[in-house]
């Protein structure tokens, strides 16, 4: 690997190394550029360092303490934050359906939220270009949508337990399914830049981090590649602060090494920590807030699990977890919220579920160990819905600090009107699913998922943090790609959105800077 | 709840599969070392008092029958608690981790006094859970939820319960899970589709 000196002045550090900085920092070192990336957690060997074991996998997600607070507290950590190069797509399921176009003007269709400054099209040829990249695995006509210039390039990964349950439940309804689209590999696949990824073996634990490479985390794809075109990665290295020039420009970038602090010269810094350390960082350091929009707008996807037992033997531990998809609750007519939703088979792992039966449940004693040891038997479905931002909903600092010093981020969330309704749309059409599919016991858990907003993207800089292109208003070179800049949440998983801007950015970025 | 499985699998079944390649190294030292976990004697986290009632409240919370193969739950929480390693977050409404549990175990003392007149390691099992259902549903006596919220409380340590005794591989072998036997991963998938090494569940 290239390794540059802390006093050469490089063309760009990029801070983060997940959905958000890989596929960037694999962008600009193609064109040549020198480029450092520091990335806070550690570079693991997956298949020598995973255990199919959910404690001892903790390693991968971020677990410097955050504050929830608000009506529904979000739980961190597992849920929704990673650590380690690769970043949270160490511990994504690795499902990646594409937004929708009408997801990025939902102003204009229902006077709530706000429009994004680019639409879909801006876009859609990074759509064709991850799914090709990244081996996506997926059916070969996509039923919802509209119509692609490409399909994707591996065929769909077989069905589970839980996905032909709900494929039975739709079914009996009318209600379309499909297979869904995972970054696992369906097969060998066969990359310049990276070479020979093997076939996913269905282990479930796609949570849990991936032992074989067959998921399309970053670390298997986006890192190799741009380590092969002469970035530099530096792990375990926590960027704190920032050294800015007489003109406001940021002139270095200082992080903690070992314990060490150090300051990396550079032309332009990428900051893609996340929709929680991004904005926090930039909060204490008093940064980039002349609109006072750093932390305001948090987002976090409905996501309401709905679980139910079988009387088939299902063993929920195996098969890639979302499987199946159906996107005709995208824009639901009987729907009185803004917005819509996908529904989602999903399988669990058994520490994951005994924690939700705790939490979302209530159970103990006997009737937690019974309902557990009907683990094999259940099989669960899920909502992905949209989450409309709100001014109170954010992020701010609190008065306490963590183990580095520095303070822990406090994040206030609560469901608004639109979520609930939504929430309670998914809730009926899920149970009847399941209902239809022969499931009995059947019980919800609530909760959210995913970080979204806090530096939200757009044309005016009383209103918006960057620019259409990812670029802070308030310093030129300094940019902003992750999560974070989403305006509103879009109706799917964010992780391949995030990668889109990721690639739209750097591409800009590049353009512009010739 | 009527409507729930009702299924037992048979002892033993993830031990027997620990040397069989069925299991990958990383994953096989993970789980030997918690097997090999040596039941703790005396907290360093907790005092001894706090220790007692956390024991006693496990018992409850989680019920493990076979007497002779426990999984030492109250241990690996005081060893846990003492190594400050966090989740990710907290209740912002909640005192730090460590901190909710000392004054959340003193506070279930405390309920128990008030409700029943004793410490609550010296009540029955069925006044014992009269004291833990109060605290779940947060309509509690006592000065300590006062500043704890209990149903809060009650949550976390159920949950942290739940999350220690599941992965231990004694619970695994208890609900028939093999997913760590994964090493050759899995071709039988779907419904009612079973590998020969994933137990079968004992018809009661």
């Amino acid at each position: 690997m290239q390794q540059f000196l802390n006093d050469e002045l490089v063309d760009a550090v990029v801070i983060g190394t997940g959905a958000g900085g890989a596929p960037l920092l694999s962008r600009l070192a193609k064109a040549g550029l020198k480029v450092v990336a520091l990335e806070a957690g550690a570079h693991w060997d997956a298949a020598k360092d995973f255990a199919t074991d959910e404690v001892s996998q903790q390693k991968l997600f971020w677990t410097d303490e955050r504050l929830s607070a608000g009506r529904d507290p979000l739980a961190f950590g597992n849920n929704n934050s990673g650590i380690g190069v690769g970043g949270s797509t160490l511990h994504y399921t690795a499902y990646t359906p594409r937004p929708q176009p009408d997801d990025f003007k939902i102003f204009d269709e229902f006077g709530v939220g706000v429009n994004w400054p680019i639409d879909y099209r801006d876009i859609e040829y990074y759509f064709d270009e991850l799914e090709q990249f990244l081996g996506i695995s997926g059916p070969a006509n996509y039923p919802w949508g509209g119509p692609r210039r490409s399909s994707y390039p591996m065929p769909p990964l077989p069905l589970n337990g839980p996905a032909q349950l709900m494929k039975r439940g739709c079914d009996s309804l009318g209600i379309k399914t499909s297979p869904a689209a995972n970054a696992a590999l369906s097969g060998p696949y066969y990359q310049e830049g990276i070479g020979w990824r093997a076939a996913c073996t269905n282990r479930g634990f796609c949570q849990a981090g991936c032992t074989t490479g067959a998921k399309a985390s970053m670390d298997v794809t986006y890192i190799p590649f741009a380590i092969k075109y002469g970035a530099e990665i530096r792990a375990e290295s926590f960027v704190t602060h920032f050294d800015r020039n007489k003109d406001g420009l940021i002139s270095s970038v200082v992080y903690i090494d070992a314990g060490l602090e150090k300051r990396q010269k550079c032309r332009y810094v990428f900051l893609c920590a996340g929709a929680i350390e991004t904005p926090r960082l930039l909060l204490y350091n008093g940064l980039a807030n002349s609109s006072g929009e750093v932390g305001k707008n948090f987002m976090s996807h409905t996501g309401l699990q709905l679980w139910g037992q079988f009387d088939d033997d299902i063993r929920p531990y195996k098969g890639i977890p979302g499987a199946l998809i159906s996107e005709d609750m995208h824009r639901p007519k009987s729907a009185d919220f803004a917005g819509g939703y996908l529904l989602q088979s999903i399988g669990v792992m058994p520490v994951t579920y005994a924690s939700q039966l705790a939490r979302g449940r209530g159970l103990w004693g006997e009737k937690l160990l019974q309902c557990m040891r009907g683990y094999n038997h259940t099989a669960g479905i899920n909502i992905l819905g949209e989450c409309l931002p709100y001014a109170n909903n954010y992020l701010e600092l609190s008065q306490e600090k963590d183990g580095r010093g520095l303070p822990k981020p406090l994040i206030h969330f609560s469901m608004q009107e639109n979520e609930k309704r939504l929430t309670a749309h998914g809730k009926k059409n899920m149970q009847e699913i399941w209902r239809s599919a022969g499931g009995r016991d059947i019980w919800t858990f609530n909760r959210t998922a995913h970080i979204i907003g806090t530096c939200r993207m757009g044309t005016d800089p009383d209103k918006a943090v960057v620019n259409r292109e990812g670029q802070c208003f308030d310093i030129p070179n300094l940019y902003i790609a992750d999560n974070s800049i989403f305006p509103s949440s879009l109706s799917v998983n964010p992780a391949l959105t995030i990668m889109a801007l990721s690639l739209y950015i750097a591409d800009n970025f590049l353009l512009n800077k010739k | 709840m009527i409507n729930m499985r009702n299924d037992f699998y048979p002892e033993g079944t993830v031990r027997a599969l620990l040397n069989t390649g069925l299991i990958t190294p990383a994953t096989h030292d993970v789980l030997t070392g918690r097997l090999a976990n040596q039941e703790v004697l005396t907290p360093i986290f907790f005092s001894k008092e706090n220790f007692v009632t956390l024991t006693t409240v496990c018992k409850r919370l989680i019920p493990q029958l076979s007497a002779g193969r426990q999984v030492d739950l109250p241990g690996i929480m005081d060893r846990q608690l003492a190594s400050g390693t966090g989740n990710g977050w907290r209740y912002a409404s909640m005192p730090a981790d460590g901190q909710a549990m000392l004054k959340g175990l003193y506070g279930i003392d405390e309920t128990a006094t008030i409700m029943f007149g004793k410490a609550y390691r010296f009540l029955d099992s069925e006044l014992q859970d009269e004291v833990l259902h109060a605290i779940q549903s947060g309509v509690v006596l006592g000065v300590t939820w006062q500043s704890l919220p209990a149903r809060l409380f009650f949550e976390e340590l159920l949950a942290i319960l739940a999350e220690l005794y599941y992965s231990h591989p004694l619970a695994k072998e208890e609900i028939g899970e093999v997913s760590m036997a994964d090493a050759k991963g899995w071709s039988k998938i779907g419904l009612n589709e079973l590998e020969d090494h994933e137990p079968r569940s004992i018809k009661t």
